[in-house]
């Protein structure tokens, strides 16, 4: 141990005390160099013979210095501190050349730091809850329903049956309406949740308690816990606010709990909110509210399990409940589906991601491949610099160093630059990504972030600095040397190596190209697809009526038939609408197990629809036309004779009624059978898509509000003018009515069908980006490339000028040359692209991955530029001065 | 980096080692000693001895100060370290080893 303190002390003393040092072995050398006069002297020589004898014995001074100074081992570090000196001092002279090749390294180092900062924040850190591998999502499954929510008391019965679990829980959505405190009523986004919810996930109250079961009886349930920025916003931070009475949805709540600012919502899936710090606040849910009801799905469950317990265990686990759940009730045909938490939360996303990582990959590739190019074309300039060093007796090794030191350089400035550019970069990039992206919150440059660059770039350094430094300290000594600056070129072996870098160069780019080209035609594609409805000058808002004051529900249709009203009479309203929710907003409720009448089934899931409800003018507001039949009129009655009524889709009357007349048929739902229940069909309307990009359109049916009084709706206004303009007549249009309601997510359609398109745009845009930077970059290199070589060959086009050559021969064989090379590289982008493009999936839309029009276009585009870079180089060239080589010959 | 020694690579160390065994010594009088002990047979030079020096000392087998010898000039002194003692001892096991191995190939090839 002693012996290792003791080097590492005098390596540092080699280091940084140098000149101690070497002053010491100068003293130790001359007083050897004494001892040997001074015998001499005694053998009798003169002084100054016997000086110089002991000299000639000595030897070389300098040289037993130099061999101790290896001995010491830290020669090289001071070698790297002189090639690093001498590679600054050499960059430094050709500044045009240095900044050209640093911007293109710190565009692309930037531009991956950037993505991998995203991939690191939403793949690599691990979800912020405790031990999260071991949480698992919990859904039923059906032939018809790939993930369905849990009912209450399958809830309940899992988490008293089970034997894989240390604990699960569920939430479901529950926004409510704070007011009082003197400020205007708000809506929060809340949740309802069972007890031990927090402790499922391993997080702990800032302060105060987490929910127990006892919270889950309904007299007992008036408790919540707080999000910290709604203490902070709403309540100053109030330290002694456990305790203090709240009122939400006109009903007094207690606060039992404040959560810390670190706490993340996990995400859900049912009337979903997307994770992060976007929930207010949390309130029991009343797990003994629903006796009897099994029908009913609208819990999002999370479990943790036990130590050492796998997901498999857990899924036969709860099979085996399932199945004598369904024994004891009435069995419906689901099966257990369990999903790892990570996946669920991040498994949309990880396509887009490494879809983009690869873009940015590619790009970076061609980066190095043009500095590697940029480097040989310089290192042929410095043939001469070199074969001089090597004369006087610098070795290879010694040569390939200071040229890899010299590409670091490079590749380090890059990456300091393209540090400060991704730092810029990761705040815009988080500023557009798609609404809902997952984990957006966690996206920062860090310390891996970091790392990540620094191995980039000394990585990048290496291959892009390893073939010119090997090509050029292979020089040949005497040719270099004999011949004089005008031919000193790089042979034929070095411009076959520049050749094959610019067909890789262009190739990659147009593998880049394609992929952009292709998600420009989906877009384009997606923004002509008929979504069924037109976003135009609609207004949107959300609005939620407190059950306390308006649990009955005649009241409720009152009040939106009264708001709908007044909000038709506004002058530029054309339509006004209500429904329980908009197209392209992630809604996918639905209503199984329907009986249709005159068949002989049963109420099983295999006849499955989208379940809304939505007010007389909700389609023609949002401009949804008609089919067949009538909407509704306004006159369908919940109260009286109940005539039930129902508007479907094209895809449910095909799908259920082929070949016939949906209208005028009956269905009718196993929660209310009886015969003055069946609903009639009084209308088809056009499919809506689910989402921009849906191939299949699902089967959905509308019930009237007036007969489906739902508190919570979505207004929708169709405005003549500008629809932003409205929004203030509309809240006051709420505030006569109810000054207590709180108006929520006012939004035009044009953003929501906008936001809806928001992960293709986003991946077009950056995959674009990248796809124009590589093809400028490749235009550079095929422009390097053929200018040097035009400038090698001046002379020989002068004599063939003097030969009879025409300048347009000369045009023609320059032009030649690129395209060749631009041919070869397309040709080989091209088959890339054919074998990698599949991997772009869905985010492709009503184009095939190998779209012939896309490739087409970009073969020609990429020939296209070829031929502009060759152009200035090739008009030099056809300018060659036939006397000017005659005279130099 | 030329080092010019007829001694075989590893041999000088273990006689600059075994030299300051009994007590510390500057370059010169380690040189001077080896060669008279050796009957004038090893001569150390100075462009091997020093870069050794240096070796044994950042590889902390030695390590060195100044003192006044007794000519009452200023020298720079080497002295064993308690590392260096114990790598004194494995090198003379494997000294010992390879003679005694070398000696045996040469008797057994004289007795044909």
């Amino acid at each position: 141990m002693k012996r290792l303190l003791d080097i590492v002390r005098l390596r540092l003393r080699s280091l940084f005390g140098r000149t101690n040092v070497e002053r010491e072995l100068e003293r130790e050398l001359s007083f050897h160099l004494d001892q040997l006069t001074e015998e001499n002297f005694a053998l009798g020589m003169s002084g100054q013979d016997a000086r110089a004898a002991a000299k000639r014995s000595l030897g070389g001074v300098s040289q037993i210095q130099e061999s101790c100074r290896d001995m010491r081992r830290t020669n090289h570090i001071g070698t790297l501190w002189n090639d690093l000196r001498y590679a600054i001092r050499t960059l430094g002279r050709t500044p045009g050349f240095t900044f050209v090749i640093v911007l293109t390294l710190a565009l692309s180092i930037g531009a991956n730091s950037a993505i991998f900062s995203v991939i690191q924040g939403v793949l690599l850190r691990p979800l912020p809850f405790a031990q999260p591998d071991r949480l698992l999502r919990v859904y039923f499954q059906s032939d018809s329903q790939p993930k369905f929510p849990l009912n209450p008391n399958d809830f309940r019965d899992f988490r008293e049956r089970n034997r894989t679990f240390e604990s699960i829980a569920a939430l479901t959505r529950h926004d409510v309406q704070l007011s009082g405190s003197g400020a205007d009523p708000v809506m929060l986004r809340g949740f309802t949740v069972t007890g031990g919810y927090f402790h499922t996930l391993g997080l702990t109250p800032f302060r105060g308690r987490d929910f127990t079961f006892d919270d889950e009886l309904a007299e007992r349930g008036r408790l919540a816990i707080l999000s910290d920025h709604l203490w902070r916003s709403r309540f100053s931070a109030d330290p002694n606010i456990l305790g203090r009475k709240i009122t939400l949805n006109t009903e007094t709540f207690t606060i039992v709990g404040i959560m810390g600012p670190d706490v993340q919502h996990p995400g859900n899936n049912f009337q979903a909110v997307a994770d992060g710090d976007t929930v207010d606040l949390w309130m029991p849910f009343a797990l003994y509210d629903y006796p009897g009801d099994r029908g009913s799905h609208y819990l999002d469950t999370f479990a943790r399990l036990k130590p050492g317990a796998t997901q498999a265990e857990a899924n036969a686990d709860l099979s085996t409940v399932l199945q004598q759940l369904m024994k004891e009730h009435t069995g419906r045909g689901w099966r257990i589906y369990t999903i790892p938490l990570y996946q669920e939360t991040v498994g949309r996303s990880k396509r887009m991601l490494f879809v983009l990582l690869a873009a940015v990959g590619l790009l970076l590739l061609i980066a190095c491949v043009n500095a590697a190019n940029l480097l040989l074309a310089r290192s042929s300039a410095r043939v001469r610099e070199i074969a001089v060093r090597s004369a006087l007796g610098a070795a290879r090794g010694r040569i390939v160093r200071q040229l890899l030191t010299e590409s670091l350089v490079i590749a380090l400035a890059g990456a300091a630059l393209g540090t400060v550019l991704a730092y810029g970069g990761v705040r815009v990039l988080v500023s557009f990504l798609p609404a809902g992206f997952p984990r957006a919150s966690a996206i920062r440059l860090d310390a891996t972030v970091f790392a990540f660059t620094l191995i980039v770039a000394l990585l990048t350094g290496l291959l892009f600095g390893l073939v010119p430094a090997l090509t050029a300290s292979r020089t040949d000594l005497q040719n270099s040397l004999r011949e004089s600056g005008r031919s000193a070129t790089g042979g034929a072996g070095q411009l076959r190596l520049r050749n094959f870098l610019v067909v890789g160069e262009t190739g990659l780019a147009c593998v880049l190209l394609i992929a952009a080209g292709l998600m420009l035609h989906s877009f384009v594609n997606l923004l002509r697809a008929d979504s069924g409805f037109q976003p135009q000058q609609v207004l949107t808002a959300s609005l939620s009526l407190p059950m306390q004051r308006y649990r009955p529900m005649p009241k409720r249709v009152a009040f939106y038939k009264q708001l709908l009203d007044s909000l038709a009479a506004l002058p530029g309203v054309q339509y006004a609408g209500a429904g329980t929710d908009l197209p392209w907003t992630g809604y996918d409720g639905n209503a199984d197990g329907y009986k249709i009448e005159g068949r002989s089934d049963g109420y099983n899931s295999k006849t499955t629809a989208r379940y809304h409800a939505a007010t007389p003018d909700y389609f023609r507001t949002l401009g949804i036309p008609l089919v067949r039949g009538r909407f509704f009129d306004g006159r369908e009655d919940y109260v009286s004779d109940f005539a039930g009524v129902i508007i479907v889709n094209e895809s449910m009357a095909n799908r259920y009624w082929p070949g016939e007349d949906a209208i005028g048929k009956r269905i009718s739902f196993r929660s209310r059978p009886k015969e003055k229940d069946w609903m009639q069909i009084i209308g088809i309307v056009r499919d809506v898509k689910d989402e921009p990009n849906s191939t299949t359109n699902h089967p959905a049916f509308w019930l009237p509000h007036s007969q489906q009084p739902d508190p919570n709706m979505l207004v929708v206004m169709r405005s003549s003018t500008d629809p932003a303009l409205l929004a203030n007549q509309f809240r006051l249009a709420v505030r006569q009515l109810d000054p207590e309601l709180a108006v929520a997510d006012l939004r035009t359609m044009n953003q929501i069908s906008s936001s809806a398109l928001s992960t293709q745009r986003f991946s077009l845009f950056l995959v674009g980006l990248f796809a124009l930077l590589a093809l400028v970059l490749a235009t550079f290199g095929m422009y390097g490339v053929i200018s040097y070589s035009v400038n090698q060959r001046m002379h020989e086009f002068g004599l063939r000028m003097a030969l009879g050559a025409r300048p347009a021969d000369l045009l023609r064989l320059i032009l030649g040359q690129g395209l060749q090379l631009s041919i070869l590289g397309a040709a080989a982008g091209l088959l890339c692209a054919a074998a990698l493009t599949k991997l772009l999936g869905s985010l492709l839309y009503g184009v095939s991955a190998t779209d012939p029009v896309t490739f087409s276009a970009v073969a020609l585009l990429s020939l296209g530029t070829t031929t502009l870079a060759c152009y200035f180089p090739a008009r030099r060239a056809a300018s060659a001065d036939p006397m000017h080589s005659l005279r130099s010959e | 980096m030329s080092r010019s020694s007829d001694l075989i690579q590893g041999t000088l160390d273990l006689l600059i080692l075994n030299t300051i065994s009994l007590q510390p010594e500057h370059g010169w009088a380690i040189a001077k000693r080896i060669q008279q002990v050796s009957n004038e047979v090893l001569q150390v030079s100075q462009g091997a001895l020093y870069p050794a020096l240096h070796r044994l000392e950042q590889q902390g087998w030695i390590k060195a100060d100044w003192r006044v010898t007794e000519s009452g000039r200023d020298a720079k002194f080497y002295a064993l370290t308690r590392a260096g003692r114990v790598q004194l001892q494995k090198v003379l096991a494997q000294w010992d080893r390879l003679s005694n191995a070398v000696g045996l190939v040469i008797r057994i090839g004289a007795a044909q």
